[in-house]
């Protein structure tokens, strides 16, 4: 008898998706669809806390899929995200038509990521990523009637399709020359192979392309800004704090766990991509007119701050290892949180009939006060200031750096650290200029009216990137605990 | 009697709370205005019992013996702890934090765009600022620095001058830059210690341990992002800009606080953590604070907005602190200290007497200025009293510190006192001049005169208090010097000069 337990929170999250669009059926209401979904997020919540802090952790199907403090977080992270996104959705979407299928793809895509938190294998590794990747395409799409949404979801699948070609086609090379799919299986099997084999270096090559391209890191990070101003703009917020994040996972035990013997071909490509990353998204940052662009610009320079876990995580002492990868984990938390919140203010404001343009946000103290406000929090967050979510997650980051590169052997890595803290000191000119913006221009003086659902929505995202960033200690705990039940075989 | 007091949190929290409630509260400017002065007042109450129940006679190591240390655990997994303490250098600090503050926002009571937010924000800052001078923890220690630069950055940026906006965003970037070279040296050196822990005073007891190549390395990188705060020569640029633009009561609290922050970085954590970074470097402390002196006072000289001037000036004056640290010895260190104190309270008389000029006679250009004196005696009066302590008249007390610090560079460089000193003659030069052009002559026909009227009470009154205590520590120095010199001498104990 296998025990479904484990699974239990995503089945159930699939499951309620698949009703949603039945109880909107029936109801004939936006809004008690959207609650049922919020019900069934909850749920699936509540489930993920039980097992997190039950801190055990435990294997299914024949060891494809895994629960354990690592994969809780992230299931964690996934469905709070999926939660503000409903919540702003109650009235983003309100009067569209086909609220019930947007609702289910939400919660699919959910339920995708967490496939891939929990995967084990190559295998479910890839499927997971597939069931969120095509339920993104159709909601990006979700206006079609919208030319810049269709151009965008357009854009989206084909690069979409040519990633997963490429990824799966890395994989089946890992399968081809080591014939495991399980990831410690792949790693013991790379051990062996003593020396390079060509074929592996084919493998990182299409592998760091797949996945690339998911998480937008350079060079395959032309599609993100586009995507992102196209989108609907919860979807956005969805993207860039949900997806992301699972892209990085799939990096994360492709190469921290399957490559680790290899590490010495990758590390420092990797390094130098994570440092190309993150200054282009930046420089490229600074001259972008529209809200939406520079968000998703500012998330690939964020992008580009996660992946320098990738060498970090691999270095010889395993406490320093941990520590760095703690870091990484940290980051796509609050990442999650602060990202994510200002997109769906842009979405609150757009819904008040707000453009994307910055200009549009001059004088928005005196329009908005509340959403003003919550926008600078999350923006100063962004940029690393404390005492904010954002600051205690690069604190944890870039110290992981400096720590990895006091071993020998390692001290490039201290670059890394340089690189990410100048680009961070750049990324501050473009998140002030927003304020600047909000709080010292004058603009129309009418107020915007905000829905009470963007209210809750942001609210969440506020509350918590305050009490990470001044109440820092149980969620570095977490992380630790992650990264620890991570490198668990 | 302060026994199980919390004194130093309190002095932390009074001001956040105020702040809090301040932006809270209703519509009415009057009451957000009498609300931030109600906190600021209690908490300067409080500093006044902190500093009458110091302890002046507890020795011990630099670094190591504090005095109202409280201590909680706040983020176990990093070693982080909530550590507060003060010593000499830092508790007359924290006094002078309260007191300006309180008298900035005296200073501001007619301020009527967004009053409520304003008053916040100066708060906030107040908040800022004390924390810096009494965090014992890096991690804690970087918050602070950096929560102050976001009240500075609204205050210039909302309430400034016409460039208001190009001013604040070059602060805030040219200062976080700045703090984001000292917050990886703050890493090197937790690494480095290995001790798991972000108290100072642990890090600095494994520092003299550490590789000469290393101290010499992050003492650097540490000089840097404390200098530029201070500002040194040749990273001011962003100095003259910010004070020009910001409101009177910012300019008071960046030139009276934030700069001092800078220093004070340099003593409680770059110098007796890295002795040997310190003494390595000792050559080019002594070079950038020459250069900062020299190029403060000619570049005051050149000035003709009677502001900018006084911004020039200041970073004079804080080369001069810079030269009293770089000496190493006891003397040095305490006169810097102590001219960290006077500049504070001086330069808070200066830039307040610029505020006044421009807000009676429309402008600060000394050129269309001259024979205020007739229309306003008591603004005349305080510029005087001002710019007589800071050229350094006996009695006064800038004299009382300049006059040390010559004295220990003497002591130490012999001849080379010649250099700096030329600064004294600079400056008493530009101040007098700037007299002339603006209080003295006939009366100016250039801008009308005939609305001009002298000071307000709520302007009078925080000049009349900082004159005063211009004064009283002008001719008693030894009531500050006498917190200053134990520490003093025991980091250059540390040193290893005496």
């Amino acid at each position: 008898m296998i025990d479904f337990t484990p699974v239990l929170p995503a089945m159930m999250l699939g499951g309620v998706a698949l009703l949603v669009p039945a109880v909107r059926m029936l109801t004939k209401s936006d809004k008690a669809t959207g609650i049922a979904s919020l019900a069934g997020i909850v749920a699936s919540m509540l489930l993920v806390f039980y097992w997190f802090y039950n801190g055990s952790h435990m294997a299914v199907f024949e060891n494809m899929l895994r629960i354990d403090a690592f994969s809780a977080l992230f299931m964690l992270i996934f469905l709070f995200v999926a939660l503000y996104v409903v919540i702003a959705s109650l009235r983003f979407v309100d009067g569209l038509k086909h609220t019930g299928e947007y609702y289910a793809l939400v919660m699919l895509a959910t339920a995708g990521m967490m496939v891939v938190a929990m995967s084990m294998d190559l295998i479910t590794l890839f499927v997971g990523i597939e069931i969120t990747s095509l339920s993104s395409y159709s909601l990006v799409a979700f206006r079609k009637k919208d030319k810049l949404g269709a151009e965008a979801a357009t854009k989206y699948f084909i690069i979409g399709g040519l990633s997963s070609a490429l990824s799966l086609f890395g994989i089946s090379l890992i399968y081809g020359a080591t014939g495991q799919v399980n990831f410690q299986a792949v790693a013991s099997a790379v051990a062996a192979l003593h020396g390079m084999d060509p074929v592996l270096i084919l493998a990182i090559v299409m592998i760091v392309a797949g996945f690339g391209f998911k998480v937008a890191i350079v060079p395959f990070q032309m599609w993100a800004p586009d995507v992102y101003e196209g989108a609907p703009t919860t979807i956005t917020a969805m993207l860039a704090s949900g997806s992301k994040k699972m892209g990085f996972i799939a990096l994360f035990k492709v190469f921290i766990i399957g490559l680790v013997a290899i590490k010495a071909d990758w590390s420092m490509m990797i390094g130098i991509v994570a440092i190309a990353t993150m200054t282009l998204g930046n420089v490229i940052a600074i001259s972008q007119t529209s809200i939406k662009r520079m968000l998703a610009y500012s998330s690939i320079a964020q992008a580009g701050y996660i992946l320098i876990v990738l060498p970090i995580a691999v270095v010889g002492d395993p406490t320093v290892a941990q520590y760095g990868l703690a870091g990484g984990i940290f980051h796509m938390m609050t990442h999650a949180f602060m990202k994510g919140g200002a997109f769906i203010i842009v979405a609150g404001l757009a819904t008040a009939a707000l453009g994307e343009h910055i200009n549009d946000y001059k004088g928005l103290y005196r329009r908005a006060p509340l959403m003003a406000f919550a926008m600078t929090i999350m923006l100063f967050s962004l940029a690393g200031i404390p005492p904010l979510a954002g600051f205690a997650s690069k604190f944890v980051l870039f110290s992981g750096a400096i720590y990895a590169s006091n071993l020998a052997g390692e001290q490039w890595l201290l670059w890394l650290a340089v690189a990410a803290i100048i680009n961070s000191a750049i990324s501050l000119y473009y998140y002030a200029r927003v304020v600047k913006y909000m709080y010292l221009d004058e603009g129309p003086k009418d107020k915007l009216k905000i829905a009470p659902a963007f209210g809750v929505a942001v609210a969440v995202c506020v509350v918590a990137v305050i009490l990470i960033g001044v109440f820092p200690d149980p969620f570095i705990q977490a992380c630790q605990e992650a990264a620890k039940a991570f490198f668990l075989p | 009697m302060l026994e199980g007091i919390p004194i130093l949190t309190l002095l932390i929290l009074l001001p956040l709370i105020g702040a809090i409630v301040t932006l809270l509260s209703g519509k009415d400017p009057k009451v957000a205005k009498s609300l931030a002065l109600v906190f600021s007042g209690i908490t300067l109450i409080v500093s006044l019992v902190l500093l009458l129940s110091f302890n002046l006679s507890a020795g011990g190591i630099f670094g190591q013996n504090y005095q109202f240390t409280e201590q909680y655990q706040w983020a176990k997994s990093l070693g982080i702890s909530w550590i507060v303490g003060v010593d000499g250098i830092s508790a007359p600090m924290v006094f002078l934090t309260a007191l300006l503050c309180f008298l900035a926002i005296l200073f501001s009571w007619d301020v009527k765009d967004r009053t409520k937010q304003y008053m916040g924000l100066m708060l906030v800052l107040e908040v800022g600022v004390m924390g810096v001078f009494m965090s014992l923890d890096y991690f804690m220690f970087y918050v602070f620095w950096e929560i102050v630069l976001i009240p500075m950055f609204f205050l210039i940026g909302i309430w400034g001058g016409p460039r208001r906006e190009y001013a604040a965003i070059k602060f805030f970037i040219y200062t976080h830059i700045a703090s984001l070279v000292m917050l990886l040296a703050i890493f090197a050196m937790y690494f480095q210690a290995n001790l798991g822990t972000f108290d100072m005073r642990a890090i600095q007891a494994a520092g003299s341990l550490f590789p000469n190549g290393f101290q010499m390395g992050i003492f650097l990188a540490l000089f840097f992002g404390f200098g530029v705060k201070m500002p040194i020569v040749p990273f001011h640029t962003w100095l003259p800009d910010a004070h020009v633009e910001a409101p009177t009561a910012g300019s008071v609290l960046l030139a009276g606080l934030l700069l001092k922050m800078g220093a004070y970085g340099i003593i409680r954590i770059a110098m007796p953590t890295l002795p040997q970074g310190a003494s390595g470097w000792q050559w080019l402390l002594l070079c950038i604070a020459i250069l900062s002196i020299l190029y403060g006072a000619f570049a005051s000289l050149a000035q003709k907005d009677l502001k900018k001037m006084v911004a020039f000036s200041s970073i004079s004056h804080m080369g001069m602190v810079l030269l009293g640290l770089a000496t190493l010895g006891t003397i040095g260190i305490a006169a810097g200290s102590f001219q960290m104190f006077s500049h504070g309270l001086i330069t808070a008389v200066l830039f307040m007497v610029c505020g006044v000029v421009q807000h009676k006679a429309g402008t600060r250009e000394m050129t269309k200025l001259g024979g205020l004196a007739a229309k306003a005696p008591w603004l005349a009066t305080f510029m005087m009293i001002g710019f007589m302590a800071s050229l350094g008249l006996p009695g006064l007390v800038g004299f009382a510190a300049e006059f040390t610090i010559f004295f220990a560079t003497w002591q130490t460089w012999n001849y080379l006192l010649l250099i700096p000193i030329i600064s004294v003659a600079i400056t008493a030069a530009y101040y007098i001049w700037a007299m002339q052009r603006t209080i003295f002559g006939p009366l100016t026909d250039k801008i009308d005169v005939s609305h001009l009227r002298d000071v307000n009470w709520f302007e009078a009154a925080p000049l009349a208090a900082l004159c005063a205590a211009i004064i009283l520590f002008g001719l008693y120095p030894s009531l500050i010097f006498d917190f200053m010199r134990p520490a003093a001498s025991g980091l250059a104990g540390l040193l290893g000069v005496i």
